[in-house]
């Protein structure tokens, strides 16, 4: 076994740069702040780095990754304290569509809602919101291709009670 | 046709192409099937809206904080996110049971004392999927062969420090001499006291149980019916030192091995017995089988499929070392004069080993 300092890949960094965003998206989808979502990243890239995992599957491997740390953080209770994460205290308004405007007491009830949730069925959801598609997520997390759909559909009906109210079609 | 599920409707939001011909034709067509679509689709927006979060990230600075970490940090623990495939999730549970759990988990104990019991070890962290799965539960329940009367609870709680520990359970705490690469920081202590149950075997139970897995009762060995058996276990006290993130890292556990004794019947009739009922359930039976009366053996279910067992000697005894088959976690544990103690964690069986052995 190694000891001591660890043995960083030589493509860690390139990596690491085109990853590195999209990572901390995937872990702030779950925990619903930037601070905590970085502290998943660096820890996820150093799993990453002492793994061998070929840099061209990296991506997946990433992902699947910082959703499950993200989920055990967010279960953990302990992430950052609230005022930690004050400043990310503006509603997330989605571009093109104004109304949808997610206050940020919606945000964290749909966060509890998240931790409570069966692990596999949250991280089902994360991946798919993650942008992986229906085959990986079924390889990520065990599940036969057929059965996501329904998975993400029914953990997407238990958060959207926390929002208390529903999605009318335009 | 049937109406698509909504399984297949929420695909066919992401990912049309994934759905087969048939199934889009029929929505196309069918007014129930658009209207349900749009909902899903527009529910699917919401809750996407509802994950967002806003802002950006500094890659450079994000990459001088992680060379700065990397350079400086240890090897291990390596593969606590380490899961491409998502397949350690389950490997990992197992062992947690079979090894966390049955250094303090009682043979023979109820559902409530199981639920007791499991949050000292609960690590959901290292397993995020519920480790407090039915699948444990049903192990000690032997409440389908009669009544299971909890006479004591362990009441586990967090304590202060091993001095604490030590002063609610009589327990010293064992020491660890070097930590391994890897575990770092302060460990949170946890101490329990004693578990004790009473089971009283019923025959009409026994019936009834046999009767639900579609067979008929052996005959009952005379003086069977209404015998006792007193299970105990504990005290325990436990260090646990975890990762940032929550992530146990190695668990030390010292805890009284689980003892049985019986009323009027000898014991192994009343295992043997027990043993020979249709529908006994298999983590069950193996849990009976490995009990004995002086709790000079370990009732360690081994899933054989998960996990790789063999022995080691550590403070002049025989020890079972048990290895994840992903290699991702291991547990070292032994009995010594009635005494369980148990070390495990997502390091190497030698690392463990040399902790095991070196504990003062």
């Amino acid at each position: 076994m190694q000891r001591g300092r660890v043995d960083v890949r030589t493509d860690l960094e390139e990596v690491f740069r085109s990853h590195y965003a999209r990572v901390v998206a995937v872990a702030a989808r779950v925990l619903g702040s930037r601070d905590s979502a970085e502290d998943v990243a660096q820890e996820v890239f150093l799993s990453f780095g002492r793994s061998s995992v070929p840099a061209d599957e990296a991506g997946g491997w990433l992902t699947v990754a910082a959703t499950h740390t993200a989920l055990n953080l967010l279960r953990s209770g302990r992430r950052r304290s609230a005022r930690e994460e004050a400043a990310d205290d503006a509603p997330t308004v989605v571009p093109d569509v104004a109304e949808l405007v997610i206050t940020r007491e919606e945000r964290n009830s749909v966060r509890a809602a998240l931790a409570r949730l069966p692990h596999r069925q949250a991280a089902a959801l994360v991946l798919r919101h993650s942008g992986l598609s229906y085959a990986e997520v079924a390889a990520a997390l065990d599940l036969s291709p057929g059965s996501v759909g329904t998975t993400v559909r029914r953990a997407e009906s238990v958060l959207l009670k926390e929002l208390n109210r529903h999605a009318s079609p335009e | 046709m049937r109406h698509p599920s909504e399984g297949v409707l929420r695909r066919l939001v992401d990912e049309p192409a994934g759905v087969t011909d048939d199934d889009r034709a029929h929505v196309a067509s069918c007014p129930t099937c658009l209207r349900a679509l749009e909902t899903t689709r527009a529910e699917a927006r919401l809750v996407d809206a509802a994950l967002a979060t806003s802002g950006s990230v500094d890659t450079d600075a994000a990459w001088n904080r992680f060379a700065t970490t990397a350079a400086t940090a240890p090897t291990r623990p390596r593969a606590v996110t380490a899961a491409p495939r998502g397949r350690w999730l389950p490997a990992m549970r197992r062992p947690v049971v079979a090894a966390l759990s049955a250094v303090v988990l009682v043979t023979g104990a109820g559902v409530a004392a199981a639920n007791d019991w499991l949050p000292i070890f609960r690590t959901e962290q290292v397993d995020p999927i519920e480790v407090t799965s039915s699948e444990l539960v049903e192990l000690p329940d032997l409440s389908a062969y009669g009544d299971l009367e909890i006479t004591s609870e362990a009441d586990p709680q967090p304590v202060a420090d091993a001095a604490a520990a030590q002063e609610r359970t009589g327990l010293a705490v064992p020491e660890v001499s070097e930590l391994p690469e890897g575990v770092t920081g302060d460990p949170a202590y946890q101490a329990a006291g004693v578990l004790s149950a009473t089971f009283t075997f019923s025959a009409e139970k026994a019936a009834r149980a046999a009767a639900a897995a579609g067979d008929v009762l052996p005959p009952t060995p005379a003086g069977l019916d209404g015998s006792q058996l007193r299970l105990h276990a504990g005290p325990g006290v436990a260090a646990v030192w975890s990762q940032p993130t929550g992530v146990p890292t190695l668990v030390v556990a010292r805890v009284g091995a689980p003892t049985v004794d019986s009323s009027g019947v000898p014991f192994e009739t009343v295992r043997d017995y027990l043993l020979s009922l249709p529908g006994l359930p298999a983590g069950l039976a193996e849990q009976l089988r490995d009990l004995s009366a002086d709790g000079g053996t370990l009732p360690l279910p081994i899933p054989a499929d998960m996990v790789t067992s063999s022995t080691a000697a550590v403070d002049g005894t025989e020890a079972t070392v048990l290895t994840s088959r992903d290699g991702l976690f291991a547990g070292v544990v032994w009995v010594k004069n009635g005494v369980m103690t148990g070390v495990a964690g997502t390091l190497s069986a030698d690392e463990l080993l040399s902790v095991a052995r070196d504990l003062r």
